[in-house]
């Protein structure tokens, strides 16, 4: 007869009365715990003897409801878990207590994770076993693990101030362990310190809604206020000037096909001399010419020979058989000198004038120039009067289909707001997550 | 594998070993801690009742690591001050042993290092850096440990030893030791953290409530 | 690059619409327009009326 191999009957759950009010205390973790709490009277019970001696008493005003309730159960984390503890740390910082929720999850084959909560910003943590490389990030503590790099956000005593359920562990109120994070969002890396030992331990943001869909919880999770720690950001705005770049590089092509088959013909050229006081009808009509086509823009160029001196032209350009027309003017004006920083112009010879939508057809300039008559140089006139005449010769030069470069600038302009606006309020989130560290940013300025 | 059948040297009932490896196991019916040498069987004492614990893993678990199966033939049972743990004892496919630790549901794989310069116990501290096979490990615990039992077949007599100091080894991934000073000279240990799912871990125990 | 549906979408309108300004030859400036200029100024360039108005003489210098 062999030794008889027996397999142990189904592991079951306990139920145990406290010893100081006699309530029921249920031992969800199949003997895992070593610390559990009477649900009923609050008193703290050492579980790793039959006899549940009383370590603690928490008082009345240190109680708390979870918002996970004990004995729930999710699918999260790549298993199912039940919240079989819960503990709340508090830490103080000038004079302000920030408290926090953690809530112990159990599956009796994978084994204990945690789901942490903060102002309804949730963290999914799973303990870690390996110890992360400590190095210095830019003159801050951080730590490389995975190829990743994580900075170091707060550091600070964390004391126990609420638990209830059961823990694998001796846990009480007015435990006190030194809590550091490193952060690269959306994960964090903690480390827990105490005089024995030092433990590390992962964790990944969730959201209220991820949480309350995970353990199927009634109702909205609670509103999540303020950027946490390793809250992913929602402005990485590197993706929004990549498409920048590409619509850039569109616009740019854009730029050099209408610049390429843009028809940009002289459809009108010639050369002009104009003198004042000669008495003559200054205005004058050109031959009619074609605009043949689509309907597109007209550039006008008038050259004059001025010379610290202006010139003011009058144009119409009026279609022979509709009648329209296009009125405007322009001013030609160029002076130069010199003084005692050296040589300087102003102006210049040349003007030129963009007449938008014009249809096709037939057309002809109308043109009135007009110069000051009270500059020029004496001449002895027919009568023997000196008087004084200002002349010059210039040119028109009309060319027909001629594109337009601002609308390129304004477009490229437009373009870059929204990846600007995303930048300037991913800066922003980034500040709100860093005002709560141990390094806030300082206003106005540094970095 | 041969599976000789002896007597038990204190009431005589016969006992199997399922293991050719194996030195040491209990007698069922009157619970004697039976060591075998390579003549004879002995008696060196009792073995205490495993109180109800929480391993899912149990005798004839079987599972997958390093591209071997393996089963669990015996087991070991730890505390300390804060707790306990188990360190189930595995045979490989190829014969070779290995040990599955569990200790809160974190399990590791690890096997007995080829002996070496080890550290002394009175240099070990925590915090202490040293490196084996290229890799540095670092003291993260120091814990003082004693049987709470055994059950099962186990590669060597483990038995009367109590207050045996462990260092736990961690590195910057996956890998781990631990160094064992109940011995002289000290053992090594060397192994691997793995998940529950990477194990593929077959025959496990039932818990009411759970799949 | 398409993780921001509505930056393109933007774009896309913004590069449609500069094309259709370009083939049309729109423009930011404008000029202004008169109707119904009598044939009679070919004969007569005097006699039209310039509807741009009267131009302050520029006074230049440094």
């Amino acid at each position: 007869m062999s030794s008889p191999l027996v397999a142990p009957p189904v592991v079951k759950t306990k139920s145990l009365s406290c010893p100081n009010c006699g309530g029921p205390v249920e031992l969800r973790g199949f003997g895992h715990a070593l610390t559990v709490v009477c649900p009923q009277c609050f008193s703290v019970l050492d579980a790793s003897t039959p006899e549940l001696k009383i370590l603690q008493q928490i008082e009345e005003r240190w109680r708390r409801t979870p918002k996970i309730p004990l004995g729930t159960r999710g699918k999260i984390g790549g298993g199912e878990f039940e919240v079989i503890g819960f503990q709340t740390r508090s830490v103080e910082e000038d004079g302000e207590t920030f408290s926090w929720d953690e809530y112990l999850l159990f599956n009796p084959y994978k084994g204990f994770r945690y789901v942490v909560e903060y102002d309804g910003h949730w963290n999914f943590v799973t303990p870690m076993e390996a110890m992360p490389h400590r190095i210095a990030l830019g003159g801050r503590p951080g730590v490389i693990f995975e190829g990743r790099r994580f900075k170091h956000f707060s550091g600070a005593e964390a004391v126990t101030t609420f638990v209830l359920g059961e823990f694998p562990w001796r846990v009480k109120t007015g435990d006190k362990v030194i809590d550091d994070d490193f952060i690269d969002p959306p994960t964090v890396l903690s480390a827990e310190t105490t005089d024995e030992e030092v433990t590390w331990s992962r964790g990944e943001y969730m959201t209220g809604a991820e949480i309350w869909k995970a353990f199927a919880l009634p109702g909205p999770a609670p509103r999540a206020s303020g950027v946490y720690l390793n809250q992913p950001s929602p402005f990485k705005s590197g993706g929004m000037w990549t498409s920048f770049g590409g619509m850039l590089a569109m616009v740019a092509a854009l730029a050099i096909f209408f610049s390429v088959f843009s028809a940009n013909r002289t459809v009108f050229e010639d050369h002009y001399q104009f003198q004042t006081g000669d008495g003559r009808e200054p205005s004058f009509v050109t031959p009619i010419f074609d605009l043949k086509g689509r309907t597109a823009s007209l550039e006008l160029t008038v050259h004059a020979n001025v010379t610290n001196d202006w010139a003011y032209f009058n144009f119409a350009l009026i279609n022979e058989d509709t009648g329209n027309a296009f009125d405007f003017g322009r001013e030609v004006s160029y002076y130069t000198g010199s003084d005692s920083d050296g040589p300087w112009t102003e102006g210049g010879q040349t003007s030129t004038a963009y007449i938008p939508s014009v249809p096709p057809g037939r057309y002809y300039l109308r043109v009135e120039p007009e110069m000051d008559a009270n500059a020029g140089s004496f001449v002895r006139a027919s009568n023997g009067k000196m008087t004084r005449v200002n002349r010059m010769s210039y040119s028109i030069t009309l060319k027909h289909d001629v594109p337009d470069y601002t609308w390129f600038w304004i477009v490229a302009g437009l373009l870059m707001i929204p990846p600007l606006a995303h930048t300037v309020r991913g800066r922003n989130f980034e500040v709100r997550r860093w005002m709560q560290s141990d390094y806030p940013p300082v206003q106005h300025g540094g970095n | 594998m041969s599976q000789p059948i002896s007597n038990c040297p204190n009431c005589g009932a016969p006992v199997q070993f399922r293991w050719s490896g194996a030195a040491q196991t209990a007698c069922p019916f009157c619970k004697s801690i039976i060591v075998r040498t390579d003549i004879e069987l002995k008696n060196v004492g009792e073995v205490a009742d495993l109180p109800p614990d929480p391993s899912p893993i149990q005798l004839l678990t079987e599972g997958s690591f390093g591209g071997q199966r393996f089963n669990v033939t015996g087991r070991l049972v730890y505390e300390y001050e804060n707790g306990g743990w188990n360190e189930w004892h595995i045979v490989f496919s190829d014969g070779s042993s290995g040990w599955l630790a569990d200790a809160q549901l974190q399990y590791a794989i690890s096997r007995l290092a080829p002996a070496q310069a080890l550290p002394a116990q009175a240099e070990i501290s925590r915090g202490k850096v040293m490196t084996f096979n290229n890799v540095e490990f670092e003291v993260a615990t120091l814990t003082l440990a004693r049987y709470k039992g055994f059950e099962g077949e186990l590669p060597f007599p483990y038995y009367g030893k109590s207050d045996m100091l462990f260092a736990d080894l961690r590195t910057t991934g996956s890998q781990f030791g631990t160094l064992d000073y109940s011995e002289d000279p000290a053992l090594l240990y060397l192994g691997e953290w793995v998940e529950f799912d990477q194990l593929q871990l077959k025959n496990l125990r039932q818990f009411e409530g759970w799949a | 690059m398409l993780r921001y549906p509505g930056y393109l979408a933007y774009g896309l309108l913004l590069l449609t619409g500069l094309m259709w300004a370009e083939y049309r030859g729109w423009s930011l400036s404008s000029v202004d327009q008169v109707k119904n200029v009598p044939k009679t100024v070919r004969d007569n360039p005097g006699a039209y009326r310039s509807h741009y108005g009267f131009y302050p003489r520029y006074v230049g210098g440094k």
